[in-house]
């Protein structure tokens, strides 16, 4: 081999005589890249700090997503129950403990305000407080095992079964309808019980199963409910249901004491979609009645979700 | 034997130990549960032959062993029946499973010592042993090459069809019958076959081309006339081989084939993640398989693939611009491997290609990679020699000389054979370090895992944990794969399957993102947020375990 070469030839050479070094830094990335994930001992070190920052209540945020698991696993489901962990969004909590693998803030919590951080090993801990907390006064999903639950037309009353039969519909399926739940006629699909499904973005969100019946309204009716100015919620389903936007709007109609307050519409690609029902002079009304029903042109695979507080 | 066949046997041989070294830590793949069932079926028929020709015959026998999973052809699932039945009579393997996975792994290894023969014929000996070693050392490759199943099958026969077209050009014509007969072998393997023939009629054209180019008479290019006679036996033999190795094709044929057609060409769009968006219809990303290549294929080796190729097509413009004659023979392979990696990614510039199989969609194209990049491996460790007797004068001796000849070939594969070992059994969750590895990839949010094998890994603390006939949610094992875990030894045969979370005691969860539905289905179901048990590939979760709550006495296990 000539090692007399004009320019391009050159070139190519030096990208030659270069490639074996780039192996071995491609060999020294990989155990780099190997080891960059935290180890079992850095998520057992997450107690104390932990302990230290949180209080009660206050739900952990855990980014990247994908290390969510690890942290359920070894701080234990107590602290991480369904209200926090799938919550419908982060505006009513005051604050949260984030824990960041890779040093970054999460998405849902990037404007708030960071109280206190602690450096643990590979792992970055911060106290976040919410710039702007909207609390929630009542919480309808916390209220379901209270409410009254008619069914259809004519309406009948759905029976509350503490022992029912656990249901799940697996991939595109129904979520898991909980052994807790009212019991409607006509289907076990014709149920009010709290459960959990995917959204949009495979989230997981808490809320009231509700599917609307064939013929006339599901009706959740809260009594004795202590208002703020407004009900807030969201809508929607498991994402694999309604991604092919094939089914017919579900409404929900909110009315306080019998009045009407709202309406919301929801569509299928809509997502969990928020909305906000200001209650006008029924602001602040202590031990009202709030009646949600939900209803649709075709009842057939509505398999609509909601969440709702007043705040 | 020449030395170039026992350095393929060998590398052929060393590479079917690894794998068959590697396999007890492997769970099954949906997909493969599917072929156990229908190797099965064909395993009677072929039993019934024997007995009872007369009767096996029969339209009714015959559709009733090969109509099962008949979307699929049938050579390799035959294959498997046949290994499997040799493993039943004799008890070849360790594990039941490993007797159907084990002719995927023979042609798994049969790719390697062909890319090591070919590249070799092409560019020395040194060239072909790095080939060989990049393709067996691409970790998705490896992980493919353990299963009963049809991707890396496809990419040896494909492989070895090309091989053949292309001593055809050179040999004539017993070349090209078996050009024909492989071809047959390969359309009755899987659909990916329909593109080797558009691969050799390219190829010819552009031997066509080449000619008119430097004005060579069509007369003095034999090639391009042995080019031609391959293709009439491919489209010849090729389909006879389909009918006559494919028993479901006897009756109806036209309207069965048109079936089997119909149902490829228009596969269901399953889901798959790509950079934290989930895909599920048209339009496709069209950077998908570029960029998955780019995160799987050790970037050592797409560096010297890049090499490789770049001194191919300089030494094209260069003959190109002298019109140089009598260069086909020259060019004939190389351009070969081009078309061969062209015809398996062209599809997805397009954004109606489907991408739910990720890499095994253009695994065709990895042999014909690890080619190029094996003779720019060559021409390195050479240019590197010659630097260092230049520089070295006499202290560089002969043995020194290929002493660094080693180092320097072992600085090349050193990453991809790391990486091939470190990614097992996880091989679906394996990305390379341009991406920050398994961790870089799930933050950016690409697939971790699909086909429930992952079970695989679960199964220690599934025995250790599930009691006396406790119930398990198997999530996204197929039936036939779970079964296996259970005739295997693997999983105690007490433990219990159940395709519904509700009934469960434990809930397995492979995480892909559009199934996360069902990860929270269990935890509303058994009442937890926190799995039990978490594994996968560098502290990445892939593959979870849920506990019922009340199952345990550790109080934090429950959830409201």
């Amino acid at each position: 081999m000539r090692l007399k070469p004009g320019p391009l030839r050159l070139i190519s050479r030096l990208v030659l005589l270069a490639l074996p070094i780039v192996g071995v830094c491609e060999l020294l990335a990989h155990f780099i890249a190997s080891a960059s994930a935290p180890r079992s001992q850095d998520w057992a070190a997450l107690e104390r700090p932990l302990e230290a920052l949180r209080r009660e209540g206050e739900p952990i945020v855990v980014t990247p997503r994908w290390a969510e698991p690890l942290v359920r696993q070894q701080l234990g489901a107590a602290r991480f129950p369904l209200a926090e962990v799938a919550r419908p969004d982060a505006d009513r909590f005051e604050a949260v403990v984030e824990i960041s693998v890779d040093g970054d803030r999460a998405p849902e919590t990037a404007d708030w305000i960071a109280e206190q951080q602690v450096d643990a090993e590979a792992l970055t801990i911060r106290r976040l407080n919410n710039p702007r907390p909207r609390l929630p006064r009542a919480d309808f999903v916390d209220l379901v095992p209270r409410a009254e639950v008619r069914f259809g037309e004519p309406a009948r009353r759905c029976t509350w079964n503490p022992n029912a039969r656990v249901a799940a519909g697996g991939l595109g399926g129904h979520p898991t309808f909980p052994a807790a739940r009212f019991e409607c006629p006509g289907s076990v699909f014709f149920n009010v019980g709290v459960t959990v499904i995917a959204d949009e973005h495979f989230l997981p969100r808490r809320c009231i199963w509700a599917h609307p019946p064939a013929a006339g309204d599901l009706v959740l009716r809260f009594s004795d409910v202590d208002l703020g100015e407004e009900i807030v919620g969201h809508g929607g389903m498991y994402w694999m249901v309604e991604r092919t936007r094939a089914g017919a709007p579900v409404r929900l109609r909110v009315s306080v004491d019998d009045t009407p307050v709202g309406e919301v519409v929801h569509e299928d690609g809509d997502g969990w979609r928020s909305f906000a029902l200001p209650l006008g002079d029924r602001s602040g009304r202590e031990g009202a009645e709030v009646e949600f029903a939900v209803s649709s042109a075709d009842f057939r695979h509505r398999h609509f979700c909601f969440e709702a507080v007043s705040r | 034997m020449s030395r170039h066949r026992i350095v393929a046997a060998t590398l052929g041989v060393a590479y079917l130990v690894l794998l068959l070294s590697t396999v007890s830590d492997l769970g099954y793949a949906r997909d493969e549960g599917f072929y156990f069932h229908a190797a099965r079926a064909y395993a009677s028929w072929f039993s019934a032959l024997a007995d009872d020709p007369g009767t096996a015959l029969e339209q009714g026998a015959v559709d009733r062993a090969f109509g099962v999973n008949r979307e699929h052809p049938v050579f390799i699932k035959s294959l498997f029946a046949w290994s499997h039945r040799l493993h039943e009579r004799w008890g070849l393997f360790e594990m039941e499973g490993t007797g159907f996975r084990f002719p995927a792994m023979v042609l798994a290894a049969l790719a390697v010592a062909l890319t090591y023969r070919w590249t070799a014929r092409r560019h020395g000996t040194v060239a072909g042993v790095c080939a060989a070693l990049l393709l067996a050392a691409m970790p998705r490759f490896f992980y493919h090459a353990h299963l009963a199943c049809f991707d890396v099958p496809i990419a040896a026969l494909w492989l070895l069809g090309a091989y053949c077209y292309a001593r055809s050009l050179e040999r004539g014509l017993r070349w090209s019958i078996l050009t024909g007969l492989v071809f047959g072998l390969a359309l009755n393997t899987k659909h990916n076959a329909w593109f080797l023939p558009i691969a050799c009629i390219t190829h010819v054209v552009l031997m066509v081309g080449w000619t008119w180019w430097t004005r060579t008479p069509l007369s003095r290019t034999p090639e391009i006339r042995r080019g031609a006679l391959t293709l009439g036996c491919m489209l010849t033999l090729g389909p006879l081989v389909v009918y006559a190795t494919w028993p479901w094709l006897w009756h109806d044929t036209g309207a069965r084939l048109a079936e089997y057609v119909r149902f490829h060409w228009d596969h269901d769009y399953y889901n798959m993640e790509f950079l934290g968006q989930n895909y599920w219809e048209p339009p496709m990303p069209r950077s998908y398989a570029w960029l998955m290549t780019a995160a799987t294929v050790p970037g050592i080796t797409l560096l010297l693939f890049a090499a490789g190729l770049g001194a191919y097509l300089l030494r094209v413009a260069r003959a190109l611009r002298r019109r140089a004659k009598a260069t086909v023979p020259v060019f004939a392979d190389q351009a070969l491997w081009l078309l061969g990696i062209g015809v398996a990614l062209g599809p997805w510039l397009s954004d109606q290609t489907p991408i739910f199989g990720g890499t095994k969609h253009w695994i065709t194209a990895f042999p014909f990679i690890a080619m190029f990049a094996g003779a720019a491996g060559a021409r390195t460790i050479r240019l590197c020699r010659a630097v260092a007797r230049a520089r070295g004068g006499v202290w560089l001796t002969r043995a020194r000389s290929r002493g660094l000849g080693v180092i320097v070939g072992a600085a090349l594969v050193a990453s991809p054979v790391v990486q091939t070992l470190h990614s097992h059994p996880w091989g679906l969750s394996a990305y390379t370090p341009l991406v920050g590895g398994s961790a870089g990839a799930a933050t950016m949010g690409l697939n971790r895992t699909f086909w429930g094998y992952t079970t695989g890994s679960a199964v220690t603390y599934l025995n250790d944990n599930v009691p006396p006939g406790g119930t398990v949610y198997i999530h996204d094992t197929a039936w036939p794969a779970w079964d296996m875990l259970l005739r295997d030894g693997r999983l105690r045969s007490d433990i219990r399957g159940v395709g519904s979370v509700a009934q469960a005691d434990f809930a397995l969860y492979h995480h892909e993102q559009h199934m996360q539905g069902q990860e929270y289905q269990a935890w509303v179901a058994l009442g937890t947020t926190a799995p039990a048990f978490i594994a996968g590939l560098d502290g990445v979760p892939v593959v979870m375990v849920y506990r019922r709550a009340d199952a345990t006495t550790d109080a934090s296990s429950t959830a409201r």
